[in-house]
């Protein structure tokens, strides 16, 4: 999976820390929340502000391009759903407002996704003094999900190798939902080895960073 | 289901953002308790896990879309309401930081609807259901399903009021929003129910044993699991029920206008819910409504527990052990 392979790239940003990062994008987004519609040439700056900081982390404009293919739909739906609603004149300057916040909010994030490694994240976590069973969960959690993405390409492979193509809709709904209660199982009796592997290691409930990883 | 940035205003995202903090340090310090030192690699699998299965698509008859597991009734029927709100939570915040995948700011709100309202909401449903029909596996896939089902409902209802106090929203018709939502998110919650039911009945099949009795927990989570179960049940009704409150006055307030009573009647001073309407929010009748139902279930509520609590402080101690200890060895 290429999940935060992208966020490790040189770039300007690198050297920032993860905290100033993270409040950056939420600046963002927190302006585009307030701009008023009369106003909509500052969103234009926004989206023009966050296409230079995508292009510096090396953002591809053709990759922009698809994420976006994949954001619209559900945006344009949400959108028109507002007229159907309400029948006065605001209707349709209220549906452009929500598609400028949402694309500069949606743009933002995708900044944020490119410029933040996850490791990067669970430090500026416990710099704001995130509870340390937070961050050791979130740990266990990004590590276990590469694992339990390659179990259910196993499980998905297996199951590929013996149906013939699809059969009705229901067949598929139960598959599916057996596939996900195998990797359950699969996953529970995991991580009950790992618990004992780490009792056997001297685990006793406590999280201990070592000093060097900030 | 995962709301966007930009939807909900600044001031709802920081007000939904302060409560599930709350709510996610409380299922911290209540996990510990119960867990123990299992606590952190097993609620990372959990997360995990949800996950990995939030990426198994569903055709959905044949139309270009697909839907998928939501997970927050799975989540806490396996690993209980404590782990399962965190797993959720920390699937949220994976998806937003790592995914761009629901709003980094409103990140609180989709920790409210879908990690405190999926996660305990649904395990007081689902608590409830298990403890009147007894522990059998049937009746356990049955309290899940019907769990999710109506946490999906109730999460629903909650995005809406969500909506509709946001300052952008203001002008849109409360009720035209409810019943969109309501009755589309009455689809998903189908998909979602039947999908939790499925894994369920798999897993109860092979280890019936991975999934927790009941009988752990005391008879102060009998009565919070009750009246959890209520709100998510009552905040459903009032949401589907209230709007449509019928415009007519009500029988007494008919008769005294018929009678010519209401001349008689003297000026009295304002009531909190008059007339079950909420006065700050005259912008939006049909919402207030809803609200003022919505509130009025809490209070009643908050009434009934308290009433349950003080009997309860009455009962001698010894009879209390005793009792405990009974109900502990009959697994609920």
């Amino acid at each position: 999976m290429v999940v935060d392979s992208r966020s490790s790239k040189q770039s300007l940003f690198q050297p920032l820390p993860g905290g100033i990062k993270l409040l950056m994008a939420l600046a963002m987004i927190l302006a585009a929340g307030l701009i008023p519609l009369e106003n909509w040439p500052a969103h234009g700056l926004l989206i023009g502000m966050i296409y230079i900081g995508l292009s510096i982390a090396g953002v591809t404009t053709g990759y922009l391009l698809r994420r976006l293919a994949l954001f619209m739909p559900m945006l344009l739906v949400f959108g028109l759903s507002a007229p159907a609603v309400r029948s006065d004149g605001a209707a349709w300057s209220w549906t452009i407002s929500l598609w400028l916040r949402c694309t500069v909010s949606f743009l933002a994030g995708l900044w944020l996704i490119h410029v933040l490694p996850f490791r990067e994240l669970l430090i500026t976590l416990r710099r704001w003094r995130c509870p340390a069973v937070l961050i050791a969960m979130l740990g266990f959690m990004y590590r276990y999900t590469f694992i339990l993405w390659d179990e259910l390409h196993r499980l998905q492979n297996a199951r590929a190798a013996r149906d013939f193509g699809s059969g009705p809709w229901w067949r598929t709904w139960s598959t599916n939902s057996q596939m996900i209660g195998l990797l359950l199982l699969r996953a529970m009796e995991r991580a009950e080895r790992t618990h004992r592997a780490m009792l056997a290691r001297g685990w006793d409930g406590s999280v201990r960073f070592l000093e060097s990883d900030e | 289901m995962h709301i966007r940035d930009g939807i909900l205003g600044p001031e709802v995202c920081l007000m939904a953002g302060i409560i599930s903090l709350g709510a996610v340090s409380y299922s911290l310090r209540r996990l510990r308790f119960d867990l123990e030192d299992r606590a952190v690699p097993l609620t990372g699998m959990l997360a995990a896990l949800i996950f990995a299965g939030q990426m198994v698509n569903f055709p959905l008859l044949g139309l270009p879309v697909s839907g998928h597991l939501l997970g927050g009734v799975l989540a806490a029927v396996t690993l209980g309401p404590w782990a399962g709100c965190l797993a959720i939570s920390m699937v949220l915040i994976v998806q937003a930081v790592l995914f761009s995948d629901g709003g980094l700011m409103s990140l609180g709100a989709n920790i409210l609807n879908m990690g405190v309202v999926g996660a305990w909401g649904g395990y007081g449903v689902y608590s409830t259901i298990r403890r009147t029909f007894g522990s059998s596996h049937a009746a356990t896939v049955a309290a899940a399903v019907i769990a999710a089902w109506l946490s999906v409902l109730a999460a629903a209802t909650l995005f809406c009021v969500e909506f509709l106090l946001s300052s952008h929203s203001s002008g849109f018709d409360p009720r035209g929003i409810l019943t969109l939502m309501v009755l589309y998110h009455a689809l998903i919650g189908v998909g979602e129910a039947l999908i939790t039911g499925g894994v369920l009945a798999y897993v109860l099949g092979r280890r019936p044993d991975l999934i927790p009795e009941l009988g752990s927990i005391g008879p102060v989570g009998r009565v919070g699991g009750f009246a959890v179960s209520g709100v998510v049940l009552a905040l459903a009704v009032a949401a589907i029920l209230a709007p449509f409150k019928s415009e007519l006055p009500d029988g007494l307030d008919a008769v005294s206008e018929q009678v010519g009573l209401s001349a008689l009647e003297v000026e009295r001073p304002p009531l909190v819910l008059e007339d079950y309407a909420i006065p700050l929010l005259a912008r939006w009748p049909q919402l207030s409504v809803s609200v003022a139902g919505i509130l009025g279930t809490l209070i009643v509520f908050a009434g009934a527990a308290g009433l349950a609590g003080m009997t309860r402080r009455t009962t001698p101690s010894i009879v209390t052990r005793s009792i405990v200890t009974t109900d502990g060895s009959h697994g609920g």
